[in-house]
């Protein structure tokens, strides 16, 4: 999951924790391996390599790329799994190195849920296009290992997988769960949630950026654009139901840019907006 | 910079917007596969903390009453520090023992304003009924970590009743261990307190006085406490956590109670001696009022053990206290926290205190012999064992406030060392028990 990933079991024995966990964790590392586009031999390699053809995929991909198509629908374009390839030319280092326009075109021929050809359960990508499932993966997995954790346990357990977490309900005497936001110092928690049910996701990374000319450049990419969004917050939590949601509200709220507060508030949903 | 602004044409309009949390809770469900979820329930920590209390403290047979208002705010800030503002409003009404003993026909005394005169009636108890007072005190604090493991506190306290004015400073530094699992943590009070009492303060071991004879009387009295604490606490296993303090207390300065006297006996009869009041009205027997030593240096010592198990917490501590006027306590403290459901829970507890008596304790002062330097009849400086037995039921409020109802029953049994006891005072109850009720309501909530 590229992140520390824990797993909080509110009382029991030791033994308890331990059978919750492996249970996590091995649904946890399926997932990885499954999906991570750095490894070779899943099927994100598999379609990713296919030079064109159709690719059958199984009925979890299916409903993975069937829940993206969703969200390329409703963000009309800004959301899309296929963008991932624009970090070939974008390394957000902190430096003031932009990429030529030349080169973001040339990448953005390859970009464009628009290109794919989605008939469940074959996807054809055109040559050289890539899927991405990172955006959605670890949110994915934190609330599948949720979900086995409450049929593990009836002990309230909170899933956090480095930052993007659910939990299976109310601490013992319906205590909560109290969870800090970063500040913008390092180890600093800003705020403190209270969660006794649902989940909490957090989008952005504030020391992922590119500054140049006094103008900060975002990590977050408008695959539509090939540029980053301007005026992105530097970190979006959301507060939802399940992680996946959470997750997902808060990068669609991400790539609204200077518009992010607005959309969220237009969800209705709790937030935390950090700019 | 050409290129960077996302192009408005393609900005979804309103409806579209509000439409992505209903899609995505559709397309989520359809995802992980699961009916609907729990509806999340977060809110950000409150900044404000509350936490009043109602408390009644009566003692039997009209004597001391209480009824106490406490209220305590928090106000959390960013990285975990806190400033905690506190009141406590304390009505007190009720008569406590005057110090001197019983005898076999009425008594009367010069009440302590000096304006005054009562009479008690033969047999009883000398109360002193003027006890009335309104105390209203005054707490705030400061606290904040220091350093990656450290907490510091700093805090002040002021009271203040119609004779009493204190003021108080106080710092305390904790620092974790050992993963957290050790804390240590020093501390260091300071109070400055005056006494203003009603008529003044009397001149120790003088008599009291006719009605309207203030010539025995001194002008306003000042002490100091110096309390200092070192404590470790540890976690043992994941249920158990312990935790030992050693304290010292200086105190210096007036720590008589003005309001206290010993009766002046016959060394054969043990009775009080007559006396024959003025014109005004006055005494009809001889009392000296109570004369402390102007220094006391307590030490003590105390372990606690907490115990955890599935919401059940066993919580016992224990007590040694001793000091240069030689009274030594000890005190045991146990507590069960029993949960009942997910939301409330019942708290029996159990408290045995006893303590021998100062040194200087006497019951009376006989006049065959000459006078000591300190004698004091305060039947809190008295050997004595009490026990506190209650019950607290605690529950959660719709809206996850705490609320708690406690009932306690005190009560005290001390006895007067036999050497003490002169004459007709064996026959005597010299140390009456003192029996007492507690109720306190307790609401707890946040904004």
């Amino acid at each position: 999951m590229g992140s520390p990933c824990e797993v909080l079991v509110d009382g029991g024995s030791g033994a308890q924790a331990d059978e919750v966990s492996a249970a996590v964790a091995q649904e946890a590392w399926r997932i990885e391996d499954k999906f991570s586009r750095y490894l070779e031999g899943n099927i994100i390699h598999a379609v990713n390599t296919a030079a064109g053809r159709p690719v059958e995929v199984d009925p979890e991909t299916a409903s993975l790329i069937d829940f993206a198509r969703t969200l390329y629908e409703i963000s009309n374009g800004r959301f899309d799994i296929t963008s991932g390839v624009l970090r070939t030319v974008w390394t957000f280092d902190g430096s003031a190195r932009l990429p030529a326009q030349d080169a973001i075109d040339q990448v953005r021929g390859r970009v464009g849920w628009h290109r794919a050809t989605w008939e469940s359960p074959l996807l054809t990508l055109e040559p050289g296009m890539e899927i991405d499932l990172g955006g959605i993966g670890k949110e994915f997995a934190v609330d599948r290992c949720a979900a086995l954790a409450r049929d593990a346990t009836p002990l309230a357990t909170m899933i956090n997988f480095g930052g993007d977490l659910a939990v299976t309900g109310p601490r013992a005497g319906r205590e909560t769960w109290k969870v800090g936001i970063e500040g913008p110092e390092l180890d600093a928690a800003e705020k403190v949630v209270e969660l006794r049910q649902g989940a909490l996701a957090t989008s952005g990374d504030a020391r992922r950026f590119l500054l140049r000319q006094g103008v900060r450049y975002s990590h977050i990419l408008d695959p539509r654009t090939g540029w980053p969004v301007p005026n992105a917050p530097s970190s979006v939590t959301v507060a939802a139901d399940t992680c996946t949601q959470a997750g997902m509200l808060s990068t669609l709220a991400m790539l609204q840019g200077g518009q992010a507060e607005r959309f969220l508030e237009e969800q209705g949903v709790l937030y935390w907006c950090r700019r | 910079m050409a290129g960077v602004g996302v192009t408005d044409m393609q900005k979804p309009g309103k409806t579209a917007e509000r439409s992505v949390s209903a899609t995505l809770a559709a397309a989520t469900c359809a995802l992980l596969g699961t009916t609907v979820a729990a509806p999340v329930d977060a809110q950000e920590e409150p900044k404000w903390g509350f936490n009043t209390s109602l408390l009644y403290y009566g003692e039997d047979e009209d004597r001391v009453q209480d009824a106490s208002f406490k209220s305590m705010v928090r106000r959390l800030f960013a990285d975990d520090r806190t400033l905690s503002l506190g009141l406590t409003v304390d009505a007190l009404t009720g008569a406590t023992p005057s110090g001197a003993i019983r005898q076999d026909g009425p008594q009367t005394f010069t009440r302590p304003s000096g304006n005054d005169s009562y009479t008690v009636p033969a047999g009883d108890l000398p109360l002193d009924d003027t006890f009335r007072d309104t105390r209203v005190a005054i707490t705030a604090g400061w606290q904040q970590p220091a350093g990656e493991m450290g907490l510091l506190s700093v805090g002040l306290s002021a009271s203040s009743e119609y004779d009493y004015l204190h003021t108080g400073l106080n710092a305390s530094y904790a620092h974790d261990f050992n993963n957290r699992n050790t804390t240590v943590s020093a501390g260091v009070s300071f109070a400055s307190d005056s006494i203003e009492p009603v008529g003044g303060a009397p001149i120790p071991l003088t008599g009291m006085l006719d009605v309207d004879d203030t010539s025995n009387r001194l002008g306003d009295q000042d002490k100091d406490v110096l309390d200092v604490v070192f404590g470790v606490t540890q976690v043992i296993t994941r249920n158990l956590v312990v935790q030992a303090n050693y304290s010292f207390s200086q105190s210096d300065g007036y720590l008589n109670n003005p309001y206290k006297f010993l009766s002046l006996v016959d060394g054969v009869t043990g009775d009080t001696l007559p006396r024959i009041p003025g014109p005004e009205g006055g005494p009809g027997g001889q009392f000296l009022f109570e004369s402390r030593p102007d220094e006391r240096t307590q030490h003590s010592l105390y372990a606690q053990a907490k115990y955890y198990l599935n919401g059940n917490v066993i919580d016992a501590s224990y007590r040694f206290m001793t000091d240069d006027w030689e009274i030594d306590s000890h005190t045991l403290d146990l507590r069960y926290r029993w949960p009942l459901g997910a939301t409330s829970y019942l708290e029996p507890h159990l408290r045995y205190y006893t303590q021998s008596e100062a040194e200087f304790y006497r019951l009376s002062l006989d006049s065959s012999q000459a006078l000591p330097q300190f004698a004091s009849s305060d039947y809190r400086l008295g050997n004595f064992d009490a026990i506190t037995a209650g019950l607290k039921f605690g529950w959660k409020t719709r809206n996850d406030n705490d609320m708690s109802v406690r009932v306690e029953w005190y009560t005290q049994s001390g006895t007067v060392p036999t050497a003490q006891l002169i004459g007709n005072q064996a026959a005597r109850d010299n140390y009456p028990d003192l029996n007492a009720l507690i109720v306190q309501f307790s609401y707890r909530f946040s904004r």
